[in-house]
C-alpha cells in the first residue's frame, strides 16, 4: 500500500489500487441502472449523467424506478433523499482522513460527491495506511476511478440491457454484495467491529418482518452501531 | 406537483434527475461536510459514526440478499448466503486475499445459479 511520494503519485496510486477490484466492482454495480434509465426513455447520455451526478446506486435505482412507476417528483424527490441518509455516517467517519494539511471547504465538498458504499470500504480499509498528507490525493485518485467505470457501465449496461444469461445475471447481481462483506470482513479488528458487521447482517431479518426496508436499515444502523460504539468505549474506558 | 409521467424531452429528463435525483441525493454529502467541519477528529461521534456506517454497510448486503431483484430473486436465499459464506472461506484459505474470495464466491454462486 505505497502510496508515492508526491501529491501526484499518490493520485494515481488511488487510481490504480481501485482498479484492482473495486473500481470494477463499482461499475458492475452501475450495470443494472443503465436498463431501467432506457425503461423510461432516457438517453443514453441521461443515464451516464445519472452516474456522474448522483453516483448512489440505490438513489438510481429509487430515481428510475418510481419514474417508471409514475410517482410524482415530489415523492421521488423523498424516497431519493431517504435511501441517501446512509451516506451521512459515511462521509462523516471519512472526513477526518481528508481533512489534512491544505484542506479547503471547496476540496472536502468535492471529495465528498465520492462517498458511495464501495468507495467508503475501500478508503476505510487503505486509508489509515496511507501517509496524512496523501490522504486527499490518494482519496480524488480512488474516486475518479471509480466514477471512470461508473460512467463506463452504465453506458454498457444501457446498451446490453436484458441480453445476458440469467446465471450470469445473477451473479452480477450477487458482486458486490459479495465484495461489501469481503470488505468488511477483512477490516475488521476490534470485537467493536465484529459486532457491527454481525448486527448488520442479523438485525435486518428482524426488522424486515415489521417495517419496510428503509426503516429497516434506519434501525439497523443505529442500534448495531450504537451496541459497537458502546463496547469500543467501555473497552477503552478499563484497558484489561 | 408534477407528473412524471408526463416528461417530454430531454430538457425535462435533465430537470428531474437534477431536482429529484441528484440535489436530494448529495445534500447529505454535503451537509455532513458542513456540520462536522467544527468537530474534533477525535471526538467519541467519529468512533459512533463509523460503527453505524459499518453496520449500515452490512445491513445493505443483507437487504441486497434477503429481497433480491433480477435473476438473483431465483436463486434460493440458502444459495445467496451460501455462496457468501464460500467467498469468505475462500478468503481465509488464500491468505486473506479479497480477489481471490471474490472470484470464488462469485463463480460459486454463478454454478450454482445455473440449476435453477
Amino acid at each position: 500500500m505505497e502510496a508515492g511520494s508526491s501529491p501526484a503519485r499518490a493520485f494515481w496510486q488511488g487510481v490504480a489500487d481501485a482498479l484492482k477490484l473495486p473500481a470494477w466492482m463499482l461499475g458492475l454495480s452501475m450495470v443494472g441502472v443503465g436498463p431501467l434509465a432506457r425503461d423510461v426513455g432516457f438517453s443514453i447520455g441521461g443515464a451516464v449523467l445519472s452516474s456522474l451526478l448522483i453516483f448512489a446506486v440505490p438513489a438510481q435505482v429509487v430515481f428510475f424506478g418510481m419514474i417508471a412507476a409514475g410517482s410524482s417528483l415530489v415523492s421521488i424527490a423523498l424516497a431519493v433523499t431517504l435511501s441517501a441518509v446512509r451516506l451521512m455516517p459515511m462521509t462523516a467517519s471519512l472526513m477526518p482522513f481528508l481533512r489534512g494539511p491544505g484542506a479547503t471547504r471547496p476540496k472536502l465538498l468535492l471529495a465528498s460527491h465520492f462517498v458511495a458504499v464501495t468507495v467508503w470500504v475501500e478508503s476505510m480499509r487503505r486509508l489509515p495506511h496511507v501517509e496524512p498528507a496523501l490522504r486527499r490525493p490518494y482519496f480524488f485518485g480512488v474516486g475518479a476511478a471509480c466514477m471512470a467505470s461508473a460512467s463506463l457501465f452504465t453506458a454498457l449496461g444501457y446498451l446490453l440491457a436484458g441480453s445476458v444469461h440469467p446465471a450470469i445475471g445473477a451473479g452480477l447481481l450477487f458482486m458486490t454484495p459479495t465484495f461489501f462483506t469481503l470488505s468488511l470482513v477483512a477490516g475488521a479488528r476490534l470485537p467493536a467491529d465484529w459486532i457491527a458487521v454481525g448486527a448488520g447482517f442479523l438485525l435486518p431479518v428482524i426488522f424486515g418482518a415489521w417495517l419496510g426496508p428503509a426503516a429497516a436499515l434506519f434501525l439497523t444502523g443505529l442500534l448495531g452501531g450504537t451496541a459497537a460504539f458502546l463496547v469500543e468505549m467501555r473497552r477503552k474506558a478499563k484497558p484489561a | 406537483m408534477i407528473s412524471s409521467g408526463a416528461l417530454s424531452g430531454d430538457l425535462a429528463a435533465y430537470l428531474a434527475l437534477l431536482v429529484a435525483g441528484a440535489l436530494p441525493n448529495g445534500v447529505w454529502r454535503w451537509a455532513t461536510v458542513l456540520l462536522t467541519a467544527k468537530l474534533d477528529d477525535r471526538s467519541p461521534v467519529f468512533i459512533w459514526v463509523r460503527h453505524v456506517a459499518t453496520c449500515l454497510v452490512a445491513g445493505v448486503v443483507a437487504q441486497l440478499l434477503l429481497l433480491p431483484s433480477g435473476a438473483l430473486a431465483h436463486v434460493p436465499i440458502g444459495v445467496r448466503f451460501g455462496g457468501l459464506v464460500f467467498a469468505v472461506a475462500a478468503w481465509r484459505l488464500a491468505r486473506r486475499n479479497i480477489l481471490i474470495g471474490w472470484l470464488a464466491g462469485v463463480s460459486g454462486l454463478i454454478a450454482a445459479a445455473s440449476f435453477y
